[in-house]
């Protein structure tokens, strides 16, 4: 048997009563997971109110925890369920708000809150080019890219955690890459083109 | 077809992506979350182990008191006026749960507790979830997947999470 890693050994100890467990876990696993949920949906404050609605799900079921495998998967699991969910909702908002009036016909296309031109452009303000090019990735290769440069997961960690199978999660992160490799090639160019020389 | 040492160069580590990916400013979550987290993490634990004390001479109490009821309604409860009460109680239930007398009752505990002991086991509650959004009935679907996640938080939903 696959021997416990020691996050999930603190994890353990904090479902037996041991509260300074779950600050140690914490500060482990708080940047990573708070930059996940940022890059993921590209919002400050969604991203703040996921970060707690994951810790709580950490805590509130903790009773029901068992060490199988690494803890790093539980919790990117919960914080994937989480996410999925904030999109879910997030679609379906314009649906609805068009459902109470009904007579006014709208003229702009139905986009959820987090991909609306002007929220994305804000956010790509503040970001390199690697950043927005990560931010213009279809969403489950942003997470596949995200899973393993924050948390470290293999490729069949990160298919257990977004439910997928392993060729899927594979792919996922492959046209990821390639597509991240070329947002850094302009930058590389012009470094390596040679200088032109005038004739006379 | 794919280039094949793209992945697996990027996988090996310390490639240029990801060095450049660490290169990026990180924001750290802000500080009134931590402070927010760790309450709610410490409260919680505070108050498991605040009612251990409290409630072992209360259990202890309680069993005591279960015990002697138990002895009297066996010595002197009128027992054939109880089975008769049974019947139509379970008739009862039935009735509330909306299903069918014949459903057995483990299936009605399983659909109506709160008790995650007793809660539906995670397919068959995600074919419940499946059944309803197929009927449409899509906010009666968002409530049990809802209440599927507290009870599961990291069981596999697949696409049902979704798709509305």
């Amino acid at each position: 048997m696959e021997s416990l890693d020691e996050d999930a050994r603190l994890m353990v100890r904090y479902r037996d009563g041991d509260a300074g467990a779950f600050s140690t876990l914490y500060a482990r696993h708080k940047g990573p997971l708070y930059r996940y949920l940022l890059r993921q949906v590209r919002n400050a404050g969604a991203a703040a109110d996921l970060f707690q609605e994951v810790w709580s799900r950490l805590v509130a079921t903790r009773a029901r925890y068992e060490a199988r495998a690494k803890f790093a998967t539980y919790l990117f699991h919960i914080a994937h369920n989480c996410t999925m969910d904030f999109f879910r909702r997030d679609l379906k908002m314009p649906h609805a708000a068009r459902s109470d009036d009904a007579d006014v016909v709208s003229t702009e296309p139905e986009v959820p809150e987090y991909q609306r031109p002007d929220r994305v452009a804000e956010f790509a303000e503040q970001q390199s080019a690697l950043l927005a090019a990560l931010g213009a990735l279809p969403q489950e290769q942003r997470e596949a890219f995200l899973l393993h440069e924050e948390t470290g997961l293999t490729i069949e960690e990160i298919a257990r955690v977004t439910d997928v199978g392993l060729e899927t999660a594979k792919s996922r992160l492959r046209y990821a890459i390639r597509k991240l490799k070329k947002s850094l090639l302009p930058v590389q160019i012009p470094a390596a083109q040679p200088l032109r020389t005038r004739t006379i | 077809m794919d280039p094949p040492d793209d992945l697996d160069d990027y996988l090996r580590g310390d490639s240029a992506l990801s060095r450049q990916y660490r290169r990026e400013s990180a924001p750290p979550p802000p500080h009134a979350l931590d402070r927010r987290v760790l309450g709610f993490s410490r409260e919680a634990q505070g108050t498991a182990q605040r009612l251990t004390p409290c409630l072992a001479p209360l259990a202890f109490a309680a069993s005591v008191l279960l015990s002697v009821a138990l002895v009297l309604a066996i010595a002197f409860g009128p027992q054939t006026a109880k089975r008769v009460d049974d019947a139509p109680r379970l008739v009862r239930v039935a009735a509330h749960a909306g299903a069918s007398p014949t459903t057995p009752l483990n299936r009605k505990l399983q659909l109506y507790s709160s008790d995650p002991k007793l809660a539906r086991a995670p397919p068959v509650w995600l074919a419940d979830i499946a059944a309803l959004r197929r009927a449409r009935r899509n906010s009666e679907a968002d409530a049990e997947l809802r209440r599927f996640r507290s009870t599961y938080p990291d069981y596999s939903t697949g696409e049902l999470a979704i798709r509305p």
